[in-house]
């Protein structure tokens, strides 16, 4: 049976993203930048010194946009293209890069909605090529053919302790 | 759907508790925040009710280190299991590579069972993928309870797909990790 096929990340494709996250932090002066797949995995971020926990952003992020766009299903819209969350000092502000990837805005009061709005929208007319004309480079990488031994030998190791214990307890 | 990311040398995949309400899949996941290694685990997020009903999902990453140069992650998921959270289902199963079925074992249970696991279908059905393409462990949960199914009673009903089924207990942790051992190397083997 034919493997499935995942969101594959190149070299190229993650230092033009870095580079292009770099800038747009820069002009649009936010605090923290990550682009995620809407299955909510992040893929890179950007930020001098906020390390937000980027796991469960990624995951809660993809979610509420996912959410998001069923809301637009609803009420018969084609889309909602963001979703912007407004505290008291910090701002969230996601959107759709392409099928596949969103990307992860936070900003404080030291710049606005507005421009950070503006310089995004000009910032996913440069990824969206990016993730979309990647297939054919990306089907030529291939994942180490020991990886599924290897991983399932972690997997029992990761394990194994825990099993016992969970044995003993019953 | 994993995320291999060869540029930061990263492979992530999305593993999702699916089963009636209170058939044991948040307890499942909480019994594995509380005993795996703190290091090998993020932080569990969780998206409930008042009266703790899982809402929206349960989150928690798990690492399995580096292999073969690779960060290996699993992202664990629960889904509401309650009928009416369906929208909500379906958004959880998004990208998702491996399903665990966790069944309530109680004979009472029949029905929600049979109608959780062909909303299962249907949800995969309608997101273009199909459980045969998945990694899929069906638990039979609640194993320590009277006047239960027997194993082979609800094989009949719930394995359609020949798939490996394990006893459990999440309560206790009986079956917890054998059944996520069991679908974390599925999901390994039937992705590239």
């Amino acid at each position: 049976m034919a493997k499935r096929k995942g969101l594959v990340i190149n070299d190229r494709q993650l230092d033009l993203c870095d580079d292009l996250l770099r800038k747009l932090k820069e002009v649009s002066g936010s605090t923290f930048l990550a682009l995620i797949s809407t299955s909510g995995q992040p893929i890179t971020t950007a930020s001098d010194d906020y390390h937000p926990e980027t796991l469960s952003l990624a995951s809660l992020a993809a979610s509420s946009f996912a959410a998001t766009q069923q809301l637009a299903r609803i009420l018969d819209e084609k889309e909602f293209t963001l979703l912007f969350h407004e505290g008291k000092n910090s701002n969230l502000h996601v959107s759709q890069v392409s099928d596949q990837v969103l990307l992860i805005i936070t900003f404080g009061r030291e710049t606005q909605v507005g421009k950070v709005r503006l310089y995004t929208q000009r910032a996913i007319e440069v990824l969206k090529p990016i993730f979309e004309n990647a297939d054919e480079e990306n089907d030529l990488l291939q994942v180490d053919e020991g990886y599924e031994a290897s991983a399932g030998k972690m997997i029992d190791d990761l394990f194994a302790d825990v099993e016992g214990e969970a044995d003993a307890t019953h | 759907m994993p995320l291999i990311n060869f540029a930061a040398r990263e492979i992530n995949y999305k593993i999702v508790y699916y089963g009636c309400g209170l058939c044991g899949k948040t307890t499942n996941i909480q019994y594995i925040h509380r005993k795996i290694n703190p290091q090998a685990r993020g932080k569990l997020v969780s998206i409930a009710t008042e009266e703790e009903r899982t809402l929206y999902f349960d989150f928690l990453p798990l690492s399995l280190g580096t292999v073969k140069g690779m960060q290996t992650r699993f992202h664990l998921y629960t889904v509401p299991g309650q009928s009416y959270y369906n929208a909500s289902r379906k958004l959880v199963l998004q990208g998702v590579d491996g399903v665990i079925f966790v069944a309530d074992s109680q004979i009472t249970r029949l029905d929600e069972n049979v109608e959780s696991y062909l909303n299962l279908w249907d949800n995969l059905l309608a997101q273009g993928d199909d459980l045969t393409k998945l990694g899929f462990v069906i638990q039979m949960n609640k194993r320590d309870l009277t006047d239960i199914f027997s194993v082979e009673d609800l094989n009949e009903l719930l394995n359609h797909t020949n798939s490996p089924v394990i006893e459990a207990c999440a309560v206790t942790g009986m079956g917890v990790f054998e059944t996520l051992k069991t679908v974390s190397k599925q999901v390994i083997a039937k992705t590239s």
